[in-house]
């Protein structure tokens, strides 16, 4: 336990790396007169002139010689001091505590719903595998695989906004905002992890101490709960913990099409006005969110299955 | 006596096919049944066609009555309200059988709880009772991971009897288990023929069905060839197929001829000690290997006899100690044959390409394989498939085949014969030993049959003993002889 | 030999399943409209037409016309080649770069093993569309930063599953008989690992076209992809969004290229025999 929580500590360092370089090449690759453009998001065209341009340059380092200026850079990483968003001034930090709440709901909202539809279809599916409805699911989740995220919300949107006017295609505030965004990234999620349950029930219901069950006497409902649904629980959430880089992407896109203002709609916007410490403030929390719950998963597989607890660093 | 289970003119069928040919039988309660076969045999598909637990795509057909309840074998289903109740099933590999995550306890306890309809507290009292009386005291808060080959395969057979089954049916039970442990499920078994159960037995070993005692019948491809009191069948056998093989039995199996070592050890030893997962395997070892020379190892299993092989072949390290090879030699006449024919080969390229690969990188004499191969009976068609397409026993023939161009000095083989049906030991066990007095090469064998090894080496090495006396030991093997001595026999448990 | 008919294990049916077919076939049709339509009705896609703005099917463009008159037979089948080329030559580097990296930390164990896997797993916690987004940002040309940030994205699997599988091979009896027969680090190579990899690569490399070809279109769709006027599947669709009521065909072309390639992707991955 003590070497995988160790490990998790070495992967959040990586991950810090990581983004510090990215970001730092980012920041390298502005333009020569985007310290000016920067000046002039930040103060107004008017108001613009040589000595702002040269404070901006001054405040990102754009001057100092490369590793100089990486190694700053990354101390202030580390310290998670992001400074201030290129574009609206506000510090990076504000900026995303404000976003992450509405990203969280539409996220938590998408999850739940897949949760409900994916598993216990997928658990019905593994018990019969071949049986008609694993055969039906496999060919959805492929359709389903198919349609990208964006696909699906362009899809609702057309569907349910403009053909049929039912729903608000962009919004945020009431109830009704949540339905399509939630629903075309709970659509995607559902189907993968019915996909994953489905084999990890398979693979159960096809183990020998599976069969053993059966001839002990137990009924099938018995045999489900009382060895069944630990036993897929690790796979269910080693998926979880993996499928966190899914819904990420997804919120990304689905934020910017339906107009959420989450972080993944913020983040669009910061790389469109190449805002570097809005990029790297959001590049890092999403890693180190990433590295913290399989940290989580990891902990929680360990609580389902305690057996060899060696392999966790292998496992994400 | 009473019959609690009567089967009649039990068949399999896979589509048009016939697997198992008519067959019906009767357990009586208090003596024991024994279905004697090889492996694919049809044995365990008669086996479970009576209970009910054959695979999807086979068909039954036939009429069993378990307990005075009659079934029609060609309409599947029937047996489910019987099983753990009527019949208990104790499966094959029962570690494997038993749920990984859940305690010994409650996997016994279930049966009491949910099929006889105990509270839970009860059951789990009725558990902890049937483990204390199987010497399991204590063991009930383990997992199975934490639980012994043999004390797993007692958590299954408390388990699958725990609902209340008088008749039982063991597939294979000392598959996987060590000679020394065979005796132990023989007690198990017995135990439950005393108290007036029946038993039916399904197994390969000719020495658990010796022991059994009771009715045994024998099986060929799906027949029934012998059947009759066991002790009759197996002393006075009738059919061809039972006399060959009671022949194959290594028991049987004339003594060879010792042969003092002679000439210059092709390989040594000194003072190897072996430390694995914080065990100690063995220490202060020496060997001397001399050509020509069948040196045996022995001992039960996880007591470092592959580690030694591996080790004077260089491929494991020991802790201490050296291993000299005789000088001028070059290091490809050193060579091993492995546990499981199909995994040293390429899986996915033609045997005869693998040869071919051989011949090509060393330049050798390619024109030796049909000799070679008429030696060792192979036929040449087998060089145009896959190992998957080769039976176990010419896929180990072609292993040693493979060596053998190379011209080794010394052959470790690891098991060579332990996953072969008993004729097919013999066969390649006898091909071995002939290889090595013809080309005088030095072969260390190792087996867990001291039989195979009694009648097969010059000499035995025995690693470990076994917790019990002289339960496990090889009769009549001289245990560390010639030129080694074996300072410390480490006791394993 | 009694035991020969029952004791082999079945082998498993080599080639490719009905499913596989039907990707491949769905796949086929694509790449030849994406590489025949320049050659049977040539037009500039970039080329602006007030006649046709909107326009239906017609013989020089049976697709119809878009929003600017623009030939949307040729701007799809341009859509088509540049996310096929920018997939096919992401899922080549990111294989070769995967398995090298694989092969060698596997191979080599020890501290090279631990560092690949630790960095692998920190590449893995940056969502894709993110690093494929800031690497964007870095490199100028966007087809290129599409390639770039793909590879980074898509070694990871190669990787993954390179070194497990050369990491269970290594140790396997095959491997050590045939070291001990005198085979170098290349036949084991070819013998051994190669077989046992490449129907693998093969599932990897469809889904990662499949994710490569997603991650364009979903970027262009958000328009931090590809810039107008350059044709895209993703910009396509957002460009003619706004005239769906005028000509839903126009909207839905792109749409279905988009769901069939990424079908015919889909199936070829997913029809193996488990």
């Amino acid at each position: 336990m003590i070497r995988a929580v160790g490990y998790r500590l070495a992967q959040a360092v990586m991950v810090a790396l990581l983004v510090g370089v990215l970001t730092f090449l980012m920041m390298q690759a502005l333009p020569g007169d985007m310290a000016f453009r920067i000046a002039a998001g930040r103060y107004g065209y008017d108001s613009v002139n040589a000595a702002a341009a040269e404070a901006v340059r001054q405040e990102l380092g754009l001057d100092r010689p490369a590793i100089e200026a990486f190694g700053r850079w990354f101390m202030d990483l580390l310290r998670l001091d992001f400074g201030t968003s290129v574009i609206s001034g506000a510090p990076v930090i504000e900026e995303i505590r404000h976003q992450l709440g509405a990203s969280l709901q539409l996220a938590g909202a998408a999850l739940a719903l897949s949760l409900l539809i994916g598993p216990p279809v997928g658990v019905m599916a593994g018990l019969r595998a071949g049986g008609w409805l694993d055969r039906g699911l496999l060919v959805v989740s492929t359709a389903l695989r198919s349609v990208p995220q964006f696909l699906m919300g362009l899809i609702l949107i057309v569907l349910f906004s403009i053909q049929l006017g039912w729903l608000p295609a962009a919004g945020y505030g009431r109830p009704a905002h949540f339905i399509l965004p939630a629903l075309t990234l709970a659509l995607g999620l559902a189907a993968a992890s019915a996909r994953i349950t489905r084999d990890a029930m398979a693979g159960v219901a096809g183990t020998p101490f599976y069969a053993f069950g059966r001839w002990k006497g137990l009924g099938e409902g018995q045999l489900f709960r009382r060895h069944g649904l630990r036993n897929i629980g690790v796979a269910l959430v080693t998926f979880l913990g993996l499928q966190f880089a899914m819904l990420v992407e997804g919120v990304v896109v689905i934020e910017a099409i339906f107009g959420w203002p989450g972080i993944g709609h913020a983040l669009v916007h910061a790389i469109f006005g190449r805002d570097v410490p809005m990029v790297q403030g959001t590049a890092l929390l999403l890693g180190l969110g990433f590295v913290a719950l399989n940290a989580a998963v990891d902990l929680a597989a360990h609580w389902i299955d305690p057996r060899g607890t060696e392999k966790a660093g292998a496992k994400a | 006596m009473t019959i609690l289970l009567n089967a009649e003119n039990v068949s399999v069928h896979a589509g048009a096919e016939q697997l198992v040919e008519p067959v019906s039988l009767a357990l009586r309660a208090g003596r024991p049944f024994t279905i004697l076969g090889e492996t694919g045999s049809g044995k365990s598909l008669l086996a479970q066609a009576i209970v009910g637990t054959l695979p999807d795509g086979l068909r039954a057909s036939g009429q069993v009555t378990l307990d005075g309840h009659a079934l029609d074998l060609a309409r599947p289903g029937g047996h489910r309200a019987l099983w753990g109740r009527v019949i208990g099933v104790l499966p094959q590999e029962p570690w494997l059988s038993l749920d990984p995550l859940m305690k010994a306890r409650a996997q016994v306890a279930e049966g009491h709880a949910l099929v006889r309809g105990l509270s839970w507290e009860d059951a789990g009292t009725a558990a902890d009772r049937d483990l204390a009386e199987l010497g399991l005291d204590g063991a009930g808060d383990r997992r199975p991971d934490q639980l012994s080959g043999g004390m797993a395969q007692r958590v299954a057979f408390a388990a699958a009897r725990a609902a209340g089954a008088r008749i039982v049916v063991a597939d294979e039970p000392t598959k996987g288990l060590d000679v020394a442990r065979r005796d132990d499920v023989i007690e198990l078994l017995m135990r439950e023929v005393r108290e007036g159960g029946a038993l039916l037995t399904i197994t390969h070993d000719l020495a658990l069905a010796r022991r059994m005692g009771g009715d045994l019948a024998v099986v060929l491809k799906g027949r029934v060839v012998e059947r009759g009191p066991a002790d009759q069948v197996l002393t006075n056998p009738q059919h061809d197929y039972t006399r060959r093989l009671i022949a194959a039995d290594p028991s049987s199996w004339p003594q060879g001829l010792r042969r003092p070592p002679k000439g210059a050890p092709v390989l040594s030893a000194r003072d190897l000690s072996v430390t694995r997962g914080g065990k100690r395997l063995f220490e202060g070892l020496d060997i001397d290997l001399h050509p020509g020379e069948i040196v045996g190892i022995w001992g039960p299993s996880g007591c470092g006899k592959s580690t030694l092989g591996d080790i004077l072949l260089g491929l494991a390290h020991p802790d201490r100690g050296t291993v000299t090879r005789c000088a001028g030699i070059a290091p490809v006449r050193f060579q091993k044959l492995y546990q499981d024919p199909p995994s040293a080969f390429p899986r996915h390229i033609r045997l005869g390409q693998a040869l071919d690969d051989l011949v090509r990188l060393h330049g050798l004499n390619a024109a030796r394989i049909p000799g070679l191969m008429e030696r060792l009976r192979l036929s040449p068609i087998l060089l145009s498939r896959r190992p998957t397409g080769v039976s176990g026993g010419e896929l180990q023939r072609l292993a040693l085949l493979r060596v053998l161009l190379l011209d080794p000095v010394f052959l470790f083989a690891d098991e060579p014969t332990s996953r072969l049906d008993l004729i097919t030991q013999a066969e390649v066990t006898e091909l071995l030993s002939e290889a090595a007095r013809e080309t005088g090469m030095a072969l260390l064998i190792v087996s867990h049959d001291p039989d195979l090894l009694d009648r097969t080496a010059d000499r035995v090495i025995s690693l470990g003993t076994a917790p019990e006396g002289d339960a496990g030991t090889p009769r009549g093997v001289p245990r560390a002889g010639g030129g080694e001595r074996l300072r410390d026999r480490v006791a394993l448990v | 030999m009694s035991a020969i008919t029952t004791d082999i294990p079945v082998t498993a049916r080599s080639g490719w399943t009905r499913t596989q077919w039907a990707g491949t076939a769905i796949l086929m049709l694509i790449v030849a409209f994406a590489l025949l339509a320049p050659i049977l009705f040539p037009a500039d896609p970039l080329r602006q037409s007030l006649r046709n703005i909107l326009g239906g099917p017609d013989a020089a463009s049976p697709l119809g016309y878009d929003h600017l008159g623009r030939s949307l037979t040729a701007r799809l089948a341009a859509a088509l080649r540049l996310s096929l080329w920018i997939a096919a030559a992401a899922v080549v580097t990111s294989a070769v770069l995967g398995m090298a990296v694989g092969v060698l930390a596997a191979w080599r164990g020890g501290w090279v093993d631990r560092l690949a896997a630790l960095l692998a797993d920190s590449f893995l916690a940056l969502p894709g569309l993110l690093m494929v987004l800031i690497v964007s940002a870095i490199v100028p040309s966007t087809p290129l930063a599409f390639w770039i940030g793909l590879t980074l994205v898509l070694w990871i699997e190669y990787f993954r599953l390179t070194r497990a599988t050369v990491s269970r091979l290594i140790v396997a009896p095959g491997v050590q008989a045939s070291r001990l027969l005198g085979f170098g680090p290349v036949y084991i190579f070819r013998r051994h690992l190669w077989p046992e990899l490449a129907p693998m690569l093969l599932t990897v490399a469809a889904f990662g076209a499949a994710t490569a070809i997603m991650t364009i279109a979903a970027l262009g769709f958000v328009s931090v992809g590809m810039r107008p006027p350059t044709p895209e599947l993703g910009l396509m669709m957002v460009e003619m969004l706004p005239y769906y009521r005028e000509a839903p065909m126009a909207l839905l072309t792109p749409v279905l290229a988009t769901f069939l390639t990424l079908l015919g992707l889909n199936l070829i991955a997913g029809g193996r025999r488990a």
